[in-house]
């Protein structure tokens, strides 16, 4: 039951998550991947849909940059679009959490 | 499983689409290797963490098709994606096979028959005015306009019919993702 709910709250968030990165610092897919493992336990597999995905609705874009790895990085950053989604986003989310959260605290 | 192992399975699963997609895809995931070797893992410990490769390209390539549908709703298009669904060979719509293709015969019958109303329509307005038509040459004329009204009409309801067929699906097949899951549907 609580990792059914998991699952659930996850999925609506990890848009959020990607663009919240995004908005602190322009990321290429494998450390996107490692700080949500880190953070929310989430398949680090699934990422690869999700950005390419993101890129097709045009919340973000991505340029290649040199590495010290071996081939160029595929780095993604917000487009406009993306600043804008990551807004309304953010603030849906603060309300809904307050409201969840006030109802939580009523009924302890 | 080793990187070469892992990337080898997952192109001979994506045959099929086009190839820059195939090398976009492909590169995803070899990138992905490359950084967790940067990081000190293990290859097999990555590949493991992916997921089978072989169930994976199934998902990737049903979205491929599932996306066709989406930008371009068009008879090829729905094709592809029914057999994107199809492609991901859950057993369940396996069992579901046999009653879509009752459906897809049915509704494939309908199309020829409004095509075939649509056409005695065409011929009776044309030629009923010059053949001696019961009622007379307006009569003829009225009944070939209604002909093709009626079929066209009809025609309009069985296109929406199957759009909507095709959208539950398209619906019913994105629930089989394991892999791509939850990735996909964060849009719901």
């Amino acid at each position: 039951m609580v990792e059914a709910v998991q699952v659930q709250l996850k999925k609506g968030v990890l848009e959020l998550c990607v663009l919240a990165l995004l908005s602190r610092a322009d990321s290429y897919a494998y450390e996107i991947a490692s700080h949500l493992a880190e953070g929310i336990d989430m398949g680090e597999g699934t990422i690869y849909p999700l950005m390419r995905r993101m890129q097709d609705d045009g919340l973000v874009e991505t340029y290649l940059v040199e590495s010290p790895a071996g081939p160029s990085r595929k780095y993604y950053r917000l487009t406009q679009a993306g600043k804008a989604s990551f807004i309304t986003q953010k603030a849906a989310w603060s309300a809904f959490t307050k409201a969840v959260n006030d109802i939580l605290g009523e009924a302890q | 499983m080793t990187r070469d192992a892992f990337i080898a399975r997952l192109r001979a699963g994506l045959r099929g689409l086009p190839p820059a997609t195939v090398a976009d895809l492909v590169a995803d995931y070899d990138a992905h290797f490359v950084e967790a070797a940067a990081a000190g893992r293990g290859e097999t410990e990555v590949a493991t963490a992916l997921g089978d490769p072989d169930r994976l390209a199934r998902e990737l390539r049903a979205e491929a098709g599932l996306k066709r549908w989406e930008e371009q709703r068009n008879p090829s298009a729905a094709a592809s994606a029914v057999f994107a669904v199809l492609g991901l060979g859950a057993i369940d719509l396996l069992v579901l096979l046999p009653i879509l293709m009752g459906v897809l015969g049915t509704l494939f019958g309908c199309f020829v028959a409004v095509v075939a109303i649509f056409v005695c329509g065409g011929v009776v307005f044309a030629a009923g005015p010059f053949s001696g038509f019961p009622g007379g040459p307006v009569a003829a004329v009225l009944a070939g306009v209604g002909l093709m009204a009626g079929g066209a009409s009809a025609g309009a309801l069985l296109t929406l019919a199957s759009i909507a067929l095709v959208n539950g699906l398209v619906w019913y097949g994105r629930l089989h993702y394991r892999l791509l899951k939850p990735a996909i549907d964060g849009q719901a």
